[in-house]
């Protein structure tokens, strides 16, 4: 049932601009981020790693929240918009499966912006002609960075379901992010969703989190991601549907 | 017969307003059921409440013989619903948007074909569903409605926004969805003669409340004729039934007399002619359903 519910949430994507904001952001991130590095490569010695802090610190920062953010709001204005509400919850799907449907997509599109971000980064690299061997560590960035991608998109999705308004949930996102900079430095982004992108995708140091440290980031992710995906599924069951 | 959706008590308040009070509806299988009431006599809150659109403040919904809360996933399986305006997503075309309904409740493509065919979409169906009339939209809706071919099929004010053909089309649809495909229907209506074309049975609401639920042809029946009688001199001819055990009424220039079979009516003629008085008219007066509906919905006004 719930692949049945994945595939319908995937063609109402289909004829989308969505795709040009997913293309688009993770370019912006990538052409800010080389520029500065461009720039500054007086003070810029270590290659790669380098470059990461520059294209990262965009990305992780602010363009890759604020696709995430935008991604949701506009899932779910699909269905705030032509009572569309109605329809999908007086269809035979749960309403766990049409939160999770959603969660699902979003882990996908997200996916590919993080392979895709990753491609753009080697290709700036290239061009930017750094001799060092393509360092491994990014593989892992990429990766963890993507669990923290659904961890935010879960708090996002519960937002934008319940907020009508396109925006607000993507300025919420925003002074998230901000505050989650200030609880990294505080050393409690482990506890705080938003801060996660930031030691996941090694923003703000390059070292590469080890065993325990590891394993603490995942179970956080996954207590985030199921928490905040059982508190819109239970409203999700509980309320009144306004279409 | 077996009932398909019965409600025991159904209560829904809204921040303290009591919008469907204590309403226990009975929808009998193979009928089209008519819910008729005034805008904001919560016809709408009650259908929802049937899909678990919105949840009850109190009351019991059994639909299939099944208690709705604990089969919600196989009552709704074989539940069609068009709520308020349709829904659909306009950057899709109308094939776009039943294939998303397609997988929602995995049906065949068959189905497809079939509901496009039954609403007449077939050539429109490519066409981007932001660009279509109001009217294709609500066939559109209709049609997703339709897609499971469901057991029950749940109608808010399907005729809304279409233009006198296109009523006229859809009503023909919905009167042929129970002989045809076996399908019970409860549609909602504000407009009487609606009503009056489409349904076997009806529901009077009024308030939240259920001031009326039967066959169509009790509701008629229940209307009461009303004999209205004017003599050369009415107050004597009123005292004159009065003493012979009738209940007159004056009624401007005539006496109103109500339930009265033929015989009674041979009878007092007969009675006011042998007092000598002239009896100058008598006149039926057939109540019509829409006096019936203003009756019961005015009453329930008063009261408040």
């Amino acid at each position: 049932m719930l692949k049945r519910s994945i595939a319908a949430e995937g063609l109402k994507l289909r004829h989308s601009r969505i795709w040009l904001i997913l293309f688009v952001l993770p370019s912006l991130s990538i052409l800010i981020g080389c520029a500065n590095y461009y720039l500054n490569q007086g003070v810029l010695h270590q290659e790669w790693y380098s470059l990461w802090t520059q294209v990262s610190l965009f990305y992780g920062e602010f363009f890759l929240p604020i696709l995430i953010a935008i991604c949701c709001s506009y899932l779910c204005r699909l269905e705030h918009q032509n009572h569309n509400w109605n329809s999908l919850m007086a269809a035979p799907i749960s309403p766990a499966h049409v939160f999770l449907a959603k969660l699902a997509v979003l882990g996908i599109l997200l996916f590919f912006v993080q392979i895709f971000f990753l491609l753009l980064y080697y290709g700036a690299g290239k061009l930017l002609q750094l001799s060092s061997p393509f360092p491994l560590e990014t593989l892992g960035w990429i990766f963890k960075g993507w669990l923290a991608c659904i961890t935010i998109a879960s708090i996002q999705l519960g937002l934008s379901l319940r907020i009508r308004s396109f925006a607000t949930p993507i300025g919420i996102c925003l002074c998230a992010v901000f505050m989650g900079l200030g609880m990294y430095l505080l050393k409690l982004g482990m506890f705080f969703p938003y801060s996660l992108l930031t030691i996941g995708m090694g923003i703000l140091q390059q070292k590469c989190i080890m065993g325990s440290e590891n394993l603490l980031f995942i179970i956080m992710n996954l207590l985030f991601t199921i928490l905040f995906s059982f508190i819109s599924i239970y409203r999700l069951k509980n309320t009144d549907i306004t279409a | 017969m077996n009932a398909v959706v019965t409600t025991q008590k159904l209560t829904k308040h809204y921040e303290g307003i009591c919008r469907v009070k204590e309403l226990d509806l009975q929808v009998y299988e193979g009928e089209i059921y008519g819910f008729l009431g005034p805008n904001g006599a919560g016809k709408s809150t009650n259908l929802k409440m049937l899909l678990g659109l919105v949840k009850p403040s109190a009351g019991k919904i059994a639909i299939f013989g099944k208690d709705f809360q604990q089969n919600r996933t196989y009552v709704l399986q074989h539940t069609g619903s068009l709520i308020e305006s349709p829904s659909y997503y306009g950057h899709l075309t109308g094939l776009e948007n039943l294939r998303i309904m397609q997988r929602l409740r995995d049906v065949p493509d068959k189905n497809i074909t079939e509901v496009l065919k039954i609403v007449r979409l077939e050539q429109q169906k490519h066409k981007k569903v932001a660009h279509y009339s109001l009217g294709m939209k609500q066939r559109l809706g209709i049609a997703m409605a339709l897609l499971a071919f469901p057991k029950l099929l749940i109608l808010d004010e399907p005729t809304n926004g279409l233009d006198p053909g296109g009523i006229e089309e859809i009503r023909e649809l919905i009167k042929s969805l129970p002989g045809q495909y076996g399908i019970t229907v409860l549609l909602s209506s504000h407009l009487l003669a609606e009503i009056e074309q489409m349904a076997t049975s009806v529901g009077i609401i009024s308030n939240g409340q259920l001031l009326f639920q039967g066959r169509k042809d009790t509701l008629q029946e229940k209307s009461k004729n009303y004999i209205f009688l004017r003599t050369g001199n009415n107050e004597w001819a009123q005292n004159l039934l009065q003493q012979k055990g009738y209940h007159p009424v004056k009624y401007k220039e005539q006496l109103r007399l109500a339930n009265l079979t033929d015989e009674e009516i041979a009878r007092i003629n007969k009675t006011l002619v042998q007092a000598n008085l002239d009896v100058i008219r008598i006149e039926e007066y057939h109540k019509s359903l829409e006096d019936i509906f203003l009756e019961l919905t005015r009453k329930e006004n008063n009261l408040c």
